[in-house]
């Protein structure tokens, strides 16, 4: 009786240990976070140094932060990004589903071989082909310009096929068999019997190809490079507020930038990891 | 003997490919040799073979190609194609006009336009002769087809075709062409540009560049007289992006494992939970976290504060680490590169968790009962199943990580740019930094100093290391092909 007493002791404590060790991590892992959050709230403009939490609280910056001046435009720089990150959407999803359905339903003699190329072409990364992509939009006049920015995020989004045609995949063909007996032709079955199966894995492929331009540096970076404020994306934006120029004036707006731009973009990625495990999972049940 | 298997297949599939391509040649060769007259005349004009079988629509889509493809080549390509091997030669000039009476630039060549146009012509000849091809084959199947007497589709059956049998076309031409548009040809563009001297001193339109041969890859190896910094910056950040890539793989890799079985313990109260604040790390875009730690470890930051007050800025002053008055977390080299893997390591667990927790919910559950039945201790469990598990269905991603992160722009430049300045003369000398990746250099390289010819030279050297880790992980990936040993 004593032992098992003990026993149960040993495991409660044992259980306390480990959920006090998540804890622990977790608490690290937040501290930015919760750095970020609490610095927004301050109602000094340039950097804290002394204290973690601020001195002053207030929502001045955020205040500020939709009264536009020449440097920080934040509400142009959302519709900015807004505007690229529909179109990069629309084109990118298409393009994914496309490329998706060919490759797993469709029985062609180039699958494989272009299938392969896929393959050696997703493992050299889009950073190598970046700047001759620069050159050539350069010479075409579309560096600063959204259409050359929405080309370079959804021209070659086709290569990210892989997710959406795992799942394709475990749709039963005997779906397709059956719809094409009754006379209907590949594109109704693409678009009337496959895609409405097929909700978790779209909902996944709008969303990530919807939060791609909202999570890119790099190439807004280098093509909207003109140094007009008006026309940058919320990354290039609020990258500029910390010039060494500008810091001790625009950081705590830097701050309370980042979390209203964080805020929508946690709420997407969490849906979407939601939608990506149904896939996953969804997929395995049926296959 | 696994080698010797993959080696086999990588064979295989080169032969495959030598083998499609001679059947395609031999196809055509038989189209022509066997051929009627309209078949014959549609090597000459593509619509021929169509218009001799009552397809006069096809037939006048054809020959408005070929026009195209005509006019293409004497209209725009001959402009630029024939001034390839030089580059172009006249500079621009001004010169007075005396019809005018203006001061005007002379017909001057651009040699970027001529390098990209150039380029832009081989492709689409190339299309165009495999439509050629194509073209005189399908002239030839019509033929027979009409001599065995069979149905000859109209142009309505055609179109309807695309919606049916060759619905594959319809859906892949649109991202094929963009994929070829945005990622082959730049890369072909990049390998060129390498060979060239295009630079600050050589920028089209006002200066022309020309071949250079290999002088570039000269320099970078430290041979050129002129440039030996550039060898001895290319030796340290290739170093230094391989240590990267290494430290950066594996504490992430391990770390995400360590915390995913952590979270997923049976003894863990509130999963969800936790797992969502692992998650909210990676939800916030990268340019604010990365930013914003920047900030949080700058020499007059909050944390130099934190640390001078409790006396660690004063302790590590008396052991030497630090000859200044605050830490340089992302200042001094040593001190940044551990910071980088560390701030990396915060980044990039969380990911490793949620692929981690994946794999681990499909993990077979009999092999766990069984062990537990026969007596296992937890770590036993996770020493003989639950890792080996992982590692064969995460290994070969493992590989493809490293690649990864030899590219891992954003941590690099959002942590260090202009934040980082370098004391290392000969470093200075060429652009680099202690900390920069050769992709970090070369995009400093493009943007600030308009050195096109070495970036390019560099990303080809990157192109060359990613090639052989994509090597191994493919043929890593052949060798796994044994999918049935879990199931």
């Amino acid at each position: 009786m004593e032992k098992k007493m003990k026993l149960k002791e040993n495991r409660t404590s044992s259980i306390v240990l480990h959920n006090l060790l998540i804890a622990v991590l977790a608490f690290i892992w937040l501290i930015p976070i919760v750095w970020l959050l609490c610095t927004s709230f301050s109602a000094y403009s340039g950097m804290n140094t002394s204290t973690f939490f601020p001195k002053e609280w207030s929502v001045a910056q955020y205040v500020k932060l939709f009264h536009p001046d020449t440097v920080a435009q934040f509400p142009q720089w959302f519709l900015n990004t807004f505007v690229i990150a529909c179109f990069t959407c629309v084109i990118s999803t298409m393009f994914v589903l496309m490329v998706a359905y060919a490759t797993s339903v469709m029985r062609f003699p180039m699958r494989k071989p272009l299938m392969n190329m896929a393959v050696i072409l997703n493992l050299f990364p889009g950073m190598l082909a970046m700047i001759a992509v620069y050159f050539t939009l350069k010479s075409f006049n579309l560096t600063n310009s959204y259409v050359g920015l929405i080309m370079v995020y959804s021209a070659s989004s086709g290569l990210g096929y892989l997710i959406a045609k795992g799942f394709f995949d475990t749709v039963p063909r005997a779906l397709c068999e059956a719809a094409r007996i009754d006379g209907c032709s590949e594109a109704r079955i693409f678009w009337q019997v496959i895609l409405p199966m097929s909700r978790p894995i779209v909902v996944y492929t709008v969303i990530s190809s919807f939060l791609g331009p909202w999570m890119d540096f790099v190439y807004a970076k280098m093509i909207l490079n003109a140094g007009i404020s008006s026309k940058y994306t919320v990354a290039i934006g609020l990258y500029k507020m910390l010039d060494k120029s500008l810091i001790n004036s625009y950081f705590t707006q830097f701050c309370a930038g980042g979390v209203l731009v964080s805020i929508p973009i946690s709420v997407l990625f969490v849906i979407m990891q939601r939608f990506y495990v149904e896939g996953i999972t969804g997929g395995a049940v049926k296959g | 003997m696994a080698k010797k298997e993959s080696g086999n297949v990588i064979l295989a599939a080169v032969r495959g490919f030598f083998g499609a391509i001679g059947g395609f040649f031999s196809s055509f060769g038989t189209a022509v040799a066997k051929g009627d007259f309209a078949t014959k005349l549609s090597l000459l004009w593509l619509g021929a073979g169509y218009a001799r079988r009552r397809q006069y629509v096809k037939a006048v889509i054809m020959t408005v190609l070929e026009a195209a493809v005509i006019w293409f080549t004497f209209g725009f390509a001959l402009n630029y194609v024939p001034k390839f091997g030089t580059l172009g030669t006249v500079e621009p000039e001004v010169v007075f006009n005396i019809e005018t009476m203006q001061n005007e630039y002379n017909d001057f060549d651009n040699s970027f336009q001529i390098l990209l146009f150039s380029l832009f012509s081989f492709v689409v000849w190339f299309a165009a002769v495999i439509v050629w091809m194509k073209n005189v084959m399908n002239a030839y199947e019509l033929q027979k087809k009409a001599e065995r007497g069979e149905h000859i589709n109209t142009f309505r059956e055609d179109l309807h075709s695309y919606i049916e049998e060759k619905f594959h076309i319809t859906l892949l031409t649109l991202p094929v062409l963009g994929i070829v548009v945005f990622t082959f040809i730049p890369i072909l563009l990049l390998i060129f540009v390498a060979f060239t001297n295009y630079d600050q001193n050589h920028m089209p339109p006002s200066t022309l560049f020309t071949w250079t041969g290999l002088s570039n890859f000269l320099s970078l190896f430290g041979g050129g007289g002129l440039t030996v910094t550039f060898g001895y910056a290319f030796v340290r950040v290739l170093g230094w992006t391989l240590v990267w890539a290494f430290f950066a793989t594996f504490t992430t890799y391990i770390g995400g494992i360590l915390l995913s079985v952590l979270l997923n313990s049976r003894k863990t109260r509130l999963p969800k939970l936790w797992r969502t604040l692992f998650i909210v790390t990676i939800a916030v875009p990268q340019f604010v976290s990365l930013l914003l730690v920047r900030n949080f470890f700058s020499n007059g930051g909050i944390v130099n504060t934190i640390c001078a007050n409790i006396g660690l800025t004063g302790f590590l002053r008396n052991i030497g680490l630090v000859s200044t008055s605050y830490i340089p977390f992302l200042s001094a080299p040593g001190w940044a590169h551990v910071m980088i893997i560390l701030i990396n390591i915060w980044i990039g667990v969380p990911y490793q968790m949620l692929i981690a927790t994946g794999v681990l919910m499909n993990l077979p559950t009999d092999q766990l009962e069984s062990a537990r039945v026969d007596g296992a201790r937890p770590f036993q469990v996770f020493k003989s199943i639950t890792m080996p598990y992982l590692l064969f269905v995460t290994g070969p991603a493992l590989v493809t990580d490293f690649v990864k992160n030899i590219n891992n722009f954003n941590v690099i430049y959002l942590l260090t740019e202009s934040v980082y300045t370098t004391t290392n003369q000969a470093m200075a000398n060429s652009q680099a930094k202690e900390v920069d990746l050769l992709v970090t250099w070369l995009f400093r390289l493009t943007q600030d100093y308009y050195n096109y010819k070495m970036a390019s030279a560099i990303g080809i050297i990157v192109f060359v290391i990613c090639a052989v880790f994509t090597l191994i992980a493919f043929n890593s990936m052949i060798k796994g092909d044994r999918e049935g040993t879990y199931q």
